[in-house]
């Protein structure tokens, strides 16, 4: 039997029972599109994680303070009461051969007043390298200044959602004054848009000096982070090392183990994330490829009853001259085309549901080749291994019953 | 005289069920010459349709010799069967077994499509076998199951002319139409006799056995009758004697 002629025969017999068939290319469809959906959906959303934390600088070693002991259990968040890194620690770091800028902060949480409106926001105390470091720019006015930090100047830099929920659009906030506690700060500057970068946004924070932040925020003298930055991303690890040794002869510990304070790789955390991410869309693909497998039982089950139906054709086909290979053929073309139409409608849809999904969660999902091929490889296996069944079936009909069938 | 299209030599045929074996075929002899018509005819559970199936390359006979077309069949395997059937047997079926959604012409060019004929030449002798049963030409491309029985069966007839077999074998190509119907399908098949087609018809009625020009009856199977008719082309309703059957 020519090729040509086999997918006539098949397109033929498939357009005959146009319902039948279009409900079972349903099922495939609903069963790629959610694959294809969730692997977009997850691609995209690893390239946007992957996006944030590389706008906020591959090159960046962030150094946080951290509980004695237990070290290898990936990075800690409890870090927040240990308190071990000072602004000394910062300078001294910043003396590095490797490093070009360390940039201390401290954190808090205060509420601002503005004239009318307040918000709960986080209070950042910086120093003027923090910009730099951090690779924030300021779209209004100036940023914090040497002088601001060692003089304690009540002066805060808004972070541009936080400028909007505090003084609306229209009002230009610099110059503008903000009360928290017994500050009174002069805003001198309104940060650009930054988005989310790492896991921290300053769109929303106040950042004011450091000295300030310490004195009148938080209360003390220690730092909730450094940041460093390194001259080159290939020496990340030499820099990391070598920021360790400091610290560590600094704070007079010996053993790394019991080192009270962790220095993060933005390498590594791209790493960290990623991983977790690749699980999470796994685990999403493996759930949407349940519905597959049902697709596929569709196949088997309609395939199954067109053999039933059309036992007599199979005896006439037979009785023509076909053999049990061509007739078995016949049957294998069908539900592999089945399966192929599902599939690309699936993809498309699938893209278009991704598309879709991710306008609405801000995710940009992405299509990758991988998940094509899965998805046509996944068709190909669920159209030959459902189909075979039913096909050997059919080939197997013994002419002379086949035709006697009613 | 032609080589025989069908020779059989001492046919047996034993089903075995379970636990029990049915003889359907005792030892069973004749030859078949090219241009001949001759119908089996016998009642049910005589063999005529074992018999049937063996002429057909449906099935292969437990002991015996069966040649069809000068070639030996009785021992091929179930891929050279399909081969034989393919290219020296044109069925026609009781119940026309067209496939019902498809075109006329589809249904007569399938038989082809085993047969690797090229798509142009296909519908040149799907339109000449059509023209030879004589079907409207309006209907070629209407489905099959817009037409009447005897319609259908020309189709069906068609459809085993296609390939140009050497033998076409019906099996009760009547039993589902009318008389007059029936009749002017049987005109068909004589028609198609004289020009020069070999045809056996496998029927259990008399009146259709009789527009044969040979009937070998099958009783018990074995042939218990084998004998040629002078004017088989003339019906003749009522007469008995014409069919020398007093009917099964």
């Amino acid at each position: 039997m020519r090729f040509v002629d086999l997918i006539s025969e098949t397109l033929h017999s498939l357009t005959s029972n146009k319902v039948r068939s279009g409900l079972t290319i349903l099922g495939i469809v609903v069963g790629i599109a959610s694959v294809i959906a969730m692997l977009a959906l997850g691609a995209g959303s690893q390239a946007s994680i992957e996006d944030s934390i590389q706008s906020a600088g591959s090159n960046l070693l962030t150094i946080s303070p951290s509980s004695p002991g237990g070290q290898g259990s990936g990075f800690r968040m409890s870090a927040s009461s240990v308190q071990s890194l000072t602004r000394e620690d910062a300078d001294a770091l910043a003396e590095l051969g490797l490093i070009t800028g360390a940039a201390p902060s401290s954190q808090g949480n205060a509420q601002l007043i503005a004239d009318d409106m307040n918000a709960n926001a986080q209070v950042l105390g910086v120093t003027n390298d923090y910009a730099a470091v951090n690779g924030l720019t300021v779209a209004n006015g100036g940023f914090i200044t040497e002088r601001d930090d060692s003089a304690y100047a009540q002066v805060v830099v808004l972070g541009s959602t936080l400028a909007e929920d505090l003084f609306g659009i229209d009002i230009d906030p610099v110059g503008e004054q903000v009360r928290s506690g017994s500050m009174l700060l002069t805003v001198v500057g309104v940060l650009e848009e930054k988005g989310v970068s790492g896991f921290t946004s300053v769109d929303s924070a106040a950042l004011i000096p450091l000295s300030t932040q310490q004195r009148y925020v938080s209360g003390n003298d220690y730092l909730s982070s450094i940041t460093l930055t390194v001259i080159d991303e290939e020496q990340m690890t030499t820099a990391e090392e070598s920021a360790e040794q400091l610290l560590l002869s600094r704070h007079s510990i010996s053993d790394p183990d019991y080192a009270d304070f962790q220095i993060m790789n933005m390498a590594d955390m791209l790493d960290t994330v990623s991983t977790v991410v690749d699980t999470f869309t796994a685990l999403l693909a493996a759930i949407a490829s349940i519905s597959l497998l049902v697709g596929g039982i569709g196949i088997m089950n309609m395939m199954l009853t067109t053999v039933t139906e059309r036992t007599r054709e199979i005896g006439l086909r037979k009785a023509i001259g076909a053999d049990d290979n061509i007739i078995s053929l016949q049957f294998l073309a069908e539900s592999v085309v089945l399966t192929f139409v599902g599939g690309i409608i699936g993809i498309a849809l699938g893209w278009l549901i991704a598309a879709l999904g991710g306008g609405l969660l801000g995710i940009n999902a992405i299509l990758t080749v991988n998940a094509i091929a899965l998805a046509v490889g996944v068709c190909a296996f669920i159209g030959v291994v459902f189909g075979y069944y039913p096909a050997r079936r059919a080939a197997k009909l013994s002419p002379i019953e086949a035709l006697r069938y009613q | 005289m032609a080589s025989p299209v069908i020779e059989a030599v001492d046919l047996e045929k034993i089903y075995e069920g379970a636990g029990a074996k049915t003889h359907a075929l005792r030892g069973v002899s004749f030859s078949i010459e090219e241009g001949e018509f001759a119908a089996i005819m016998g009642p049910s559970g005589s063999g005529k349709s074992t018999l049937m199936h063996i002429l057909g390359c449906l099935d292969v006979p437990t002991s015996g010799t069966f040649r069809l077309a000068g070639r030996d069949v009785a021992e091929l395997d179930l891929h050279e069967l399909a081969e034989v059937r393919r290219s020296t047997v044109g069925f026609v079926f009781q119940a026309f077994n067209l496939l019902p959604r498809a075109t006329v012409m589809r249904n007569v060019v399938m038989p082809m499509l085993y047969t690797r004929v090229d798509p142009e030449e296909r519908k040149e002798r799907a339109a000449q076998a059509l023209r030879s049963v004589q079907l409207d030409e309006d209907l070629w491309t209407h489905r099959s199951n817009e037409l009447s029985g005897g319609q259908m069966q020309r189709v069906a007839i068609a459809r085993a002319l296609v390939n140009d077999p050497s033998l076409i074998l019906a099996d009760e190509p009547t039993g589902n139409l009318d008389t007059a119907t029936g009749d002017s399908v049987m005109e068909l098949f004589s028609r198609l006799n004289d020009e020069g087609r070999t045809i056996v018809l496998i029927t259990h009625e008399p009146d259709i056995a009789a527009q044969a020009k040979r009937v070998i009856r099958i009783q018990d199977g074995l042939i218990s009758e084998d004998a040629v008719q002078a004017n088989a082309h003339i019906v003749q309703y009522g007469d008995e004697a014409a069919g020398k059957d007093g009917g099964a």
